[in-house]
């Protein structure tokens, strides 16, 4: 073979017309469910009553939460064990915005993320130099020095704790329609919010992450920079997890603020359903609810199974369900892979 | 005088953190584990102790004498039946599954014994003081120390001079190269495991004797343990002891200032040396 | 005359990539048998899948007949195996004391009887002596390889696998090792050396053995190779290798 012929051969192929495709069957079908249950879940006031509103409040609560250590644990390898500190925090900023100095309750929620957000920094560069497992311990303990400081806080009347008797001008529908557009708001901001970060540029350097950390830092992902980054936005997705829950209590003080109960349930959810997914979430949840609302009565013991079923399943199967129904499905419903598709075929 | 005794009872406290720290800086050291449950066995160990105490009418030397050996076992069927799964080099499962077990062990223990706090009698150990150089002293703290200095002198000793120290050091330093020179693995963290638990049945003893212990304390030695590690400089059992002194001195003059401010001093020692130097006081930058 | 180590049709793979496509290896006692090839050729691979490091077919290693593919690695030193593995992996931390002594302690408890002891390593390699307590991590590249050799000697084996243990270190620091190897012979101990250096491995052993991709290309004699025939081996020239 000459170089002539080969070069001739070469132009003589032409480049196929590809289309990049992200959307899946799964997803559309996904997509169209998750906006109508946005809209039920905004809409409540008009259709459930306020028992069931606080209901699907909690688990709207949960479900963030789970999230935000979703992205901490299966993107950024940061397992935290207080991420009740920022819940708590939040809580504690809107009670004080509100009730102490009278800013309107709603516009005190986004003002009191402010809050995990410029607390999250400083935290973060004190624990990461810890190694793994002493991260995890080492979150726990801010959280514990968070609620001892809020115990001897004058500022929000420490161990006592503070109500948020602003609340009683306005009418109970008022107050429902609020949380419901605040929960909605929550689930759009946590859970829409991590699936946009995965479909965007940064969810290719995230995925690598949590795939590799050293494969991905060596083809150009600042890995550090962008756990600090997932580290802010966790801490500020907790922290509107926790104004929104205790908004809807109406009661806050330092035990149930910082209450590790969050970190427990946040685990069980994520490893039971599937780590590094927000299909995983949503399942978890479900099962968690589920199981709360059946068990929740047997107390202790309920806590013994959770525990097991926890401990089980990081030596048996690590992905969770999802993990394990992915392995067989490839039917995705929140989809951010990329497929090239030829239109010829 | 008062400041003395804050002293003193800063010395108690450290004395049995570093009972709780060792077998901490143990695990890690070896398996880059922390069994997040660390602390629950420690109430798990002091609860069985009170309960054979209470129904045989047992003195502390003999629940200690059993409760050393179950620690024993006790950790190397934890290492055998758990941890030997979740080694390697990913931190998540060992972390995960040892919270579900802390989870798990909590509840159980709350479903057993009550909420309700117990203590151990001690024949009256608990107030008895001891002459020493023209001062009294809490005989208990005493004991206290001296026992963590034996223990943490023991382990280093036999972490330098025995064949199954040098085998952990060898473990801990590269596995696969240690399997290479004939050093099973799994025995050897298996028995790690289980000198880290047979450890705490010290601390068991000692913990009941001092204080009453609740199901939920679990999560709050575990802390300190762990902020001992941090504090002493990972990689030295010498280390956790000073770390572990260091945190009992700062409670206990946190205790002395305010009731409420003993716990919360620690933590801010814990935090001003991880902000300012890291590696611990002896662990190399 | 069975073998002491045989390997049969061994496969081996790192996750999705094989590295090894089915190689026949012999050994007998107390022999030497050379293990060359360019990089990636599988020779490390080899001697880490013999050793029990990587998951092989119980029948592909075969120890005096017995098949023992795939034991893990505490035990094939029960059996007699040791390896000085590719970059020494000391216990770094630990004394050269210290890391002869782990090998030694380990030898006693699983019952291992031979000729070795520091004492005679001490003589073997006096350097060794003289840095008893010195941190291992503190010491050139030829004397961590001598405390690697040590190491693995004092688990008294049967058959030492030694995986290029000339890396890296300057030419007479090679030969002071390399003098040390026909005692070791003379001691019973039949050795596979991975070599990347022909020359060296042509002069310190009976047989040769050259790989290429995860195949053995030329097996003969040391002394009656020719340089054409394992330039040909090494590099892949008139072998057609899919």
């Amino acid at each position: 073979m000459t170089m002539t012929a080969i070069s001739d051969a070469a132009t003589a192929i032409a480049a196929p017309a590809v289309t990049v495709r992200r959307q899946t069957n799964s997803g559309r079908i996904a997509m169209t469910l998750a906006i109508v249950a946005l809209v039920a879940v905004a809409v409540m006031p008009w259709w459930a009553s306020t028992g069931t509103i606080r209901m699907i409040l909690e688990l709207c609560c949960y479900i963030a939460v789970a999230q935000m250590w979703n992205l901490l644990a299966g993107y950024a390898g940061l397992v935290s064990v207080g991420q009740q500190a920022f819940m708590g925090a939040a809580g504690y900023a809107l009670f004080v915005l509100a009730q102490t100095f009278g800013i309107n309750p709603f516009l005190a929620v986004l003002l009191s993320l402010i809050v995990p957000a410029v607390l999250a920094v400083p935290l973060y560069f004190l624990l990461h130099r810890l190694d793994g497992p002493y991260f995890s311990i080492g979150t726990w303990v801010v959280a514990e020095v968070f609620r001892l400081v809020a115990s001897n806080l004058p500022l929000v009347n420490s161990g006592a704790g503070m109500s948020l008797r602003v609340m009683s001008q306005y009418s109970a529908f008022e107050r429902n329609v609020a949380m419901s557009l605040l929960c909605a708001f929550m689930l759009l901001v946590t859970l829409g919010g991590s699936y946009w970060l995965l479909r965007s540029r940064f969810g290719l350097a995230l995925i690598a992450m949590r795939d590799n950390p050293v494969a991905a830092a060596s083809q150009g992902v600042d890995v550090s920079r962008l756990r600090f980054l997932v580290y802010v936005a966790a801490a500020v997705g907790c922290g509107l997890a926790g104004a929104v829950y205790f908004m809807a209590q109406l009661r806050i003080n330092p035990p149930s603020a910082f209450d590790p109960m969050w970190a427990n349930v946040a685990i069980f959810i994520v490893m039971i359903g599937g780590i590094g997914s927000i299909e995983g979430v949503l399942i978890g949840s479900l099962i968690f609810f589920i199981a709360d609302r059946w068990f929740g009565e047997y107390g202790a013991t309920y806590f013994v199974v959770l525990g097991l079923m926890t401990l089980l399943v990081a030596l048996y199967a690590r992905t969770g369900i999802w993990g394990l129904l992915s392995r067989r499905f490839d039917a995705p419903w929140f989809p951010f892979r990329r497929f090239l598709v030829d239109p010829n075929r | 005088m008062q400041w003395f005794d804050a002293l003193v009872q800063g010395i108690l406290l450290g004395g049995m953190y570093a009972q709780y720290a060792l077998g901490m800086a143990l695990m890690f050291g070896v398996m880059r584990i922390v069994n997040i449950s660390h602390g629950d066995l420690v109430i798990l160990l002091s609860l069985i102790g009170i309960s054979m105490a209470t129904a045989w009418g047992l003195g502390p030397l003999a629940v200690l004498a059993i409760l050393v050996p179950l620690g024993l076992f006790m950790g190397w069927l934890l290492q055998k039946a758990v941890l030997n799964k979740v080694v390697g080099s990913d931190p998540l499962p060992s972390l995960i599954a040892t919270f579900g077990l802390s989870i798990a062990l909590q509840n159980l223990m709350l479903q057993i014994w009550s909420a309700n706090s117990r203590s151990l009698p001690g024949g009256g150990i608990e107030s008895r003081s001891v002459d020493i150089g023209g001062i009294y002293i809490g005989l208990l703290p005493v004991i206290v120390l001296v026992v963590a200095i034996a223990l943490t002198w023991g382990l280093d000793l036999m972490l330098k001079k025995t064949r199954f120290g040098r085998a952990l050091r060898a473990a801990a330093a590269d596995v696969e190269a240690a399997a290479m020179t004939g050093i099973n693995p799994r025995a050897v963290y298996a028995l790690a495991t289980a000198v880290a638990v047979g450890i705490l049945g010290f601390a068991a003893v000692f913990q009941s004797l001092r204080s009453t212990v609740a199901p939920a304390d679990g999560a709050a030695q575990l802390i300190y343990a762990f902020e001992a590690v941090i504090i002493g400089g990972m990689g030295s059992v010498w280390g956790a002891f000073i770390g572990s002194m260091v945190l009992g001195i700062s409670q206990g003059i946190g205790f002395r200032i305010d009731p409420g401010f003993g716990v919360l001093a620690g933590h801010l020692v814990f935090l001003i040396v991880l902000a300012t130097r890291p590696q611990g006081l002896f662990g190399k930058a | 005359m069975t073998a002491v180590l045989s390997t049969h049709g061994l496969v081996a793979r790192y996750g999705d990539f094989q590295a090894l496509y089915g190689v026949d290896v012999e050994l007998h006692a107390g022999e030497a048998v050379a293990l060359i090839g360019a990089n990636g050729a599988g020779k490390s691979t080899f001697l880490r899948a013999v050793m029990g490091l990587l998951p092989v077919g119980r029948d592909m290693v075969r120890l005096d007949g017995e098949p023992v593919g795939g034991t893990s690695a505490d035990r094939m030193v029960k059996r007699g195996v040791a390896i000085v593995p590719e970059g020494r992996r000391l216990f770094t931390g630990m004394s050269v004391e210290d890391n002869l002594k782990v090998a030694v302690d380990q030898a006693a408890r699983l019952g291992a009887k031979g000729g070795w002891s520091i004492e005679r390593l001490h003589r073997l390699f006096p350097i060794l002596k003289e840095k008893a307590k010195t941190p291992v991590q503190s010491l050139s590249g030829g004397q961590q390889q001598m405390v690697a050799i040590g190491r693995a000697l004092l688990c008294q084996p049967r058959v030492l696998l030694c995986d290029e243990i000339s890396l890296g270190l300057a030419p007479k620091v090679i030969r002071e090792i390399y003098a040390a190897l026909p005692e070791i012979r003379g001691a019973g101990t039949a050795m596979i050396l991975v070599e990347q250096d022909v020359g060296l491995a042509k002069e310190a052993t009976d047989r040769l053995y050259c790989m290429l991709e995860g195949r053995v290309t030329l097996s003969g004699r040391s002394a009656e190779v020719t340089r054409e025939a394992i330039g040909e081996a090494y590099f892949g020239a008139g072998h057609a290798v899919v």
